[in-house]
């Protein structure tokens, strides 16, 4: 699997067990950090990352905050960062991953996942991720992944690999919606998924009822829809939205 | 023993439609079908609903992506294989995106055509590794395109979204002005910020740049 799921060939395939050249002239590991919310899940990735040559763990976190404030302390032009998907609540996986590019252009994001769905994959990429490690991958892979990650390539490993062409097309239903759409609409439709009234949504967005359900009209006509819970079926199947209890 | 796979091969050139067909065979399938046009492709996937379909990409009417975008799931063959001329990861992306379970180029896959046909049959996607590279490469910059354009998306009002179409229609100021009931001066204006926000200069560079994010239709 490692050539197809590769983007391309790294220059020299580092053996497990002896020390590669590049350590003995002192270059610079491939710094690493993790964030799962599993602590169990962790420790592995962590430990089997600090096994494999060229690759050090700069740090880990169980949270997206804890993870901000661990990446602001690591050092190192590129890092590569592990994202679970798993990571749930307000501040979820995406939204990490969204806030993360934005604060590290520099690094690489890969989303982390197990026997995940193409949507997840692609709302993964949207959002700002370079690839994505499936749990469910060879070691040797998945350890490639991480340095091909580092050398700026784009990273699919795993049964995700198997599905590009539906994570293409998911980036792209999300993008012809997302695009529709004007930046206040989009506020809009986020906060209505929370199962909100107009009145609610009006306070919250300190605006008057009647420019929320101006609002909310103008989406349904874009979307080709007939009204709220089609337009945040067809908004949450595009990742566009997250269904889900208001924090 | 299963039922025999019915084949419909597309193709433009007569050489090329044999070449399918006598693949089809050695791979064991039955060719029902062997169409010249998109048009008669379409038609005979609707009417005679193969198992599988062998498609050259560059058929002389249109695009064969066109034949498998307009299939609806239910006529789509359970097995597309596609050829072309052409290899590079935007494509292979598009045609598996559509359903394709192998791509091969006219000039590396024909020789194989007939195992290459039977091993997507039996479920396995078949494209040669440089190619499904090229395409994980492709899928990252459409991911990049994509998220670009919406950034830049949410930053333009309603008003410039406008005013950044007509400017692609080739309007002139004075004519977006009277469109949209507002002064050429205030055309100017809302101009201005449209190249600030896309990081251009000019109005051909507004228009290739709008254009690749997927922000106005050309």
């Amino acid at each position: 699997m490692r050539r197809e799921t590769r983007a391309r060939a790294t220059p020299e395939p580092m053996s497990e067990t002896s020390v590669p050249e590049s350590e003995q002239r002192g270059v610079e590991p491939l710094g690493v950090v993790v964030i799962d919310p599993f602590p169990v899940v962790r420790a592995g990735l962590v430990a089997t990352i600090d096994a494999s040559a060229g690759l050090e763990v700069l740090g880990q976190a169980g949270s997206a905050d804890e993870a901000v404030g661990v990446l602001d302390g690591v050092r190192g032009t590129r890092v590569v960062i592990l994202v679970a998907m798993g990571l749930a609540g307000d501040k979820d996986a995406y939204w990490l991953i969204r806030a993360l590019r934005e604060h590290f252009p520099g690094h690489a994001i890969l989303g982390l996942g197990s026997n995940a769905d193409p949507h997840v994959v692609s709302r993964a990429l949207f959002v700002g991720a370079d690839g994505f490690l499936d749990k469910n991958t060879e070691l040797e892979a998945f350890i490639d992944g991480i340095r091909g990650a580092g050398a700026e390539e784009t990273v699919i490993a795993g049964p995700a690999a198997a599905s590009v062409g539906q994570i293409a097309e998911g980036i792209e239903r999300r993008r012809s919606v997302g695009l529709r759409l004007t930046k206040r609409e989009r506020e809009v439709l986020a906060v209505a998924a929370e199962g909100l009234t107009a009145r609610e949504i009006a306070e919250r967005l300190g605006v008057r009822e009647r420019t929320v359900t101006t609002h909310l009209a103008r989406i349904y006509g874009k979307l080709g829809v007939g009204n709220r819970l089609a337009a945040l079926r067809l908004a949450a199947r595009s990742g566009l939205v997250s269904i889900g209890p208001a924090e | 023993m299963e039922d025999a796979v019915r084949a419909i091969v597309a193709a433009g050139h007569p050489t090329l439609r044999g070449v399918l067909q006598q693949a089809c065979r050695d791979a064991g399938a039955t060719v029902i079908a062997a169409t010249e046009t998109a048009a008669d492709t379409i038609d005979a996937c609707r009417t005679e609903s193969p198992s599988l379909l062998v498609l050259d990409l560059e058929l002389p009417d249109s695009d064969g992506f066109r034949v498998l975008s307009s299939l609806e799931d239910g006529d789509r063959p359970g097995t597309v294989l596609v050829l072309s001329d052409r290899a590079d990861g935007d494509r292979v992306l598009r045609a598996l995106g559509l359903g394709a379970r192998a791509y091969v180029t006219k000039a590396e896959g024909l020789r194989g055509l007939p195992d290459t046909i039977r091993r997507a049959l039996s479920g396995e996607r078949v494209i040669a590794p440089a190619l499904e590279q090229d395409a994980v490469l492709a899928l990252g910059r459409m991911a990049r395109r994509a998220r670009e354009g919406e950034e830049v998306a949410a930053e333009l009002t309603g008003r410039e979204r406008q005013v950044l179409q007509l400017l692609t229609d080739g309007r002139t100021m004075r004519q977006i002005g009277t469109r949209l009931g507002i002064s050429p001066r205030t055309v100017e204006t809302h101009v201005a910020k449209v190249y600030r926000k896309l990081g251009v200069r000019t109005r051909v560079q507004a228009v290739s740049k709008a254009a690749t994010l997927g922000l106005v239709e050309l």
